[in-house]
């Protein structure tokens, strides 16, 4: 048996009222999103402000939206052909719905990872340098310098240092997961956004990746989606409660999980359904 | 019973047997053609047959046994052979007795019961010759210079022929070859000058000198050639036949010398590979009925590579369209349908689709726009390697197409996300992560494209395949590789050799040879393209996930 016993992440948390952020501690503001898929409503009216340089929790029962949600911030959501959007996300002001955005900047800087590890079938090395490259960068020495730099943001330079152009594919799951993060702030993203990184992972890689946000958020506002509200516990400073697609409740982790406002948040942390 | 059929092992032996038949009937053929193919190359036994006719005529036969078969002897009572009445059937043998220039064919059959003597006299020579095939018979003299030489001086004096037979075909083909060609392009070049209405004094001059230049050098070459011709012409063979006529033949025309009856398993073995050797790296002769299929081989490689250098981006790239960009509706179901069904076409199709749209309509407007100065006579609107390639790639594109797109489809969405996620464009994704793990799926589309194409002939008859060619689409002469010239072909090979050929007997054995020939070619292009794809799966190996 394995016992996860989590020294406490969330010790330093400052407590920020999110109903009156001063412009500069907002890193994102969602307006009044609704989001359709066809004829389907998926996201109902969602408004909040994610402050800057803080691991903000979405959590919520399958189906709620939450992944939905994240996918907006740096429109992945664009690849789904029947889905529409209105309402309005600002990043640094602009809304990146706007038509004239560039979707492929856009996405350098609001970061993703994924449920699963998807690292690219190429070496470690060109898996991390793979967002430079499309940028142009093609010096070897900035490339070096980029690759060391992110695998020990990710905590993995020590594991892989001796086998940095061998297959990407040969690492383990929870490797192969902190690869991906490198991947995702080699090109030093604003916004991660992590949709379920552990939820593929044992316990002590869950573990390592959980550390390894709480490091994150010094360099990057981290937005991440969780089924599991003991990590959104011990990971997050702000959390957000979502239900059939409506935002239920946002506030700070330890009101939300200690003193919820509402019934439904309540009924769900205690575990009475989901 | 019930628990025989419950345990599933009728299944298994079901599947197991169709397995079995296919394997067999796969082996089956290999072996055939290679056992009747190869048995070619064999140097044969010469048997010497002493024998009686139906007129009591005593004669002597020489000559190879191809073939034995049973007759009913009833078909034979009108002959009145002297043989045992009781016996059904009477064996007759197929001899292969050359000497063509004395009887009009080289074969003949000979009744087993009438031969009163068969022998294996070791002084019995076959000489091979560039015309009139073997002669098969006994070796009276050998004449040096118009002088009488020892017999075992011979296989040196073959030696010198063959070597001054080989400096004679470089100086045939390459140089006077070359100075033709020359000749031939200054020619044009004047015409076109013509044509164009700007040949001045001075171009014309230059023109003129050039080729009296070029004659010049035509003239001492062909001295040579002549010198050399001349000094092999003395050199000649006297040899006896079966019927004691005596013949003289030519050093000029001996290719080889060889008493098979001498020759020990080794000697033959030898002998065995150098035919095999000789067979893939010579020229036809005869109408193609001897020598070797070297051009066919030549021309199916190099319009199977051209074909697969045209289909395999023009099928990736449509591959590419119909998957990532176009939209998911009907019309691309539409198209998606078409070609499927452009794969079920036949083939002739292809052929006359190829003939009236590439050689007349492209390439009756490519001679019109850049080679007006040889017309009437077609540069490219003719039938031609290029046009056979751009045919059989319009053939093989539906296979490239279905199997890049079911590639692709097989492409987990992750790899396409985690590709946009870090700020790639579509156009970026799909060049740096979705084609090369989509590689091996476009691979085994090439693949089977080869194999489909090399096999084809049909529509090669109609756009560029000729029974003999005179040159090679590619030689010394800019721009080396020649896109407008016909050229000869395997699959074509072994029809006009089998089928079209005056001598059916001597051609049989070269249809099975030329048919292995063109298997192991194919098979050999396949398992390059195969250890290709072998290797890009390993690179891009998906996680079993």
């Amino acid at each position: 048996m394995i016992s996860v016993t989590p020294k406490k992440l969330s010790e330093h948390r400052v407590k920020l009222d999110l109903n009156n952020l001063s412009p500069e501690q907002v890193a994102l503001e969602i307006k009044n999103l609704d989001l359709y898929y066809g004829n389907k409503q998926a996201l109902q009216n969602i408004s909040m402000s994610i402050p800057k340089g803080q691991v903000t929790a979405f959590i919520g029962p399958s189906g709620c939206g939450k992944s939905t949600l994240l996918r907006c911030i740096n429109r992945m959501n664009d690849l789904v052909d029947i889905c529409k959007i209105t309402g309005e996300i600002n990043l640094n002001g602009d809304n990146i719905y706007d038509r004239h955005t560039d979707v492929a900047a856009l996405r350098r800087k609001v970061g993703m990872v994924f449920q699963r590890p998807n690292p690219f079938p190429k070496s470690i090395y060109e898996n991390v340098v793979y967002g430079l490259r499309i940028t142009g960068v093609n010096n070897r020495r900035v490339l070096d310098e980029a690759v060391e730099n992110a695998l020990r943001s990710a905590a993995l330079w020590n594991e892989v240092k001796d086998r940095l152009h061998e297959s990407a594919l040969g690492l383990s799951g929870g490797q192969q997961q902190r690869l991906v993060i490198a991947r995702a702030i080699a090109i030093e993203p604003e916004v991660l956004l992590l949709d379920e990184p552990t939820s593929a992972l044992d316990p002590i890689s869950t573990l390592t990746i959980e550390e390894l946000i709480n490091d994150l958020k010094k360099q990057f506002t981290v937005v991440i989606v969780t089924h599991n509200m003991q990590q959104a516990a011990r990971v997050s400073d702000q959390t957000a409660f979502m239900y059939m697609g409506d935002l239920i409740e946002y506030s700070d982790t330890n009101t939300l999980f200690t003193t919820p406002a509402k019934k439904k948040t309540e009924d769900y942390i205690t575990g009475r359904y989901g | 019973m019930n628990n025989w059929f419950k345990s599933g092992s009728p299944w298994v032996w079901l599947s197991a047997g169709g397995v079995s038949i296919s394997l067999i009937s796969v082996l089956g053929l290999l072996g055939l053609i290679a056992w009747r193919g190869l048995s070619y190359f064999w140097p044969a036994d010469i048997y010497q047959f002493e024998m009686t006719d139906e007129q009591g005529k005593n004669l002597t036969v020489i000559g190879e046994i191809y073939e034995r078969e049973s007759i009913p002897a009833s078909q034979l009572v009108h002959l009145n052979l002297n043989i045992d009445e009781s016996a059904e059937t009477i064996e007759r043998l197929l001899i292969k007795t050359g000497n063509r220039e004395l009887v009009s064919l080289d074969f003949r059959w000979i009744l087993v019961p009438q031969i009163n003597n068969t022998s294996l006299p070791t002084d019995l020579v076959v000489i091979e010759r560039r015309t009139n095939g073997n002669f098969y018979g006994f070796i009276e003299e050998v004449i040096l210079d118009g002088r009488v030489v020892a017999q075992n001086e011979m296989l040196q004096l073959v030696e010198r022929v063959s070597d001054f037979q080989a400096e004679m075909e470089e100086l045939q083909k390459s140089d006077i070859g070359a100075i033709n060609y020359q000749i031939e392009r200054t020619r044009l070049k004047e015409r076109k000058h013509i044509l164009d209405d700007t040949l001045t004094a001075q171009l014309q001059q230059e023109f003129k000198d050039k080729v009296v230049g070029l004659k010049a050098d035509y003239s001492v070459l062909e001295d040579q050639l002549m010198a050399l011709r001349e000094k092999i012409s003395r050199d000649q063979i006297v040899v006896r036949a079966m019927d004691g006529q005596k013949v003289t033949i030519n050093f000029e025309d001996v290719l080889q010398v060889t008493f098979n009856n001498k020759l020990n398993v080794f000697e033959k073995l030898k002998m065995f590979f150098s035919q095999i050797g000789a067979f893939v790296s010579e020229d036809p002769r005869e109408a193609n009925t001897e020598g070797g299929v070297f051009p066919a081989i030549f021309g199916t490689v190099l319009m199977v590579l051209l074909m697969t250098v045209i289909v395999s981006p023009l099928g990736v790239v449509a591959a590419i369209y119909l998957h990532e960009y176009a939209g998911n509706n009907a019309l691309t179901k539409l198209l998606r349908i078409a070609v499927i069904n452009l794969a079920g076409v036949p083939s002739i199709v292809y052929g006359v689709f190829g003939l009236g749209f590439f050689v007349y309509m492209v390439g009756g407007s490519l001679d019109d726009l850049f080679y007006a100065e040889t017309l009437p006579s077609p540069t490219f609107g003719t039938p031609g390697v290029m046009w056979s390639a751009l045919t059989l790639a319009i053939l093989t594109l539906p296979v490239v197409i279905v199997s890049t797109e079911e590639g692709l489809s097989r492409i987990p969405s992750a790899m396409r996300h985690g590709s946009l996620a870090l700020g790639a464009t579509k156009a970026e994704t799909l060049w740096r992560i979705i084609l090369p793990i989509a590689s091996p799926a476009i691979m085994t589309g090439i693949i089977l494209a080869i194999a489909r194409a090399a096999g084809e002939v049909a529509p090669l008859m109609l756009v560029g395949v000729v029974k003999m060619a005179p040159n090679l689409p590619l030689d010394g002469n800019f721009p080396f590789l020649h896109l407008d010239r016909k050229f000869m072909h395997l699959g074509f090979h072994i029809y006009d050799v089998g089928f079209q050929s005056p001598n059916v007997e001597a051609a049989r054995p070269l249809v099975y040879a030329t048919a292995l020939l063109l298997v192991s070619i194919i098979v050999a292009l396949n398992i390059t393209a195969v250890s290709i794809r072998n290797r890009l799966r390993e690179k891009y190996r998906m996680l079993d996930q």
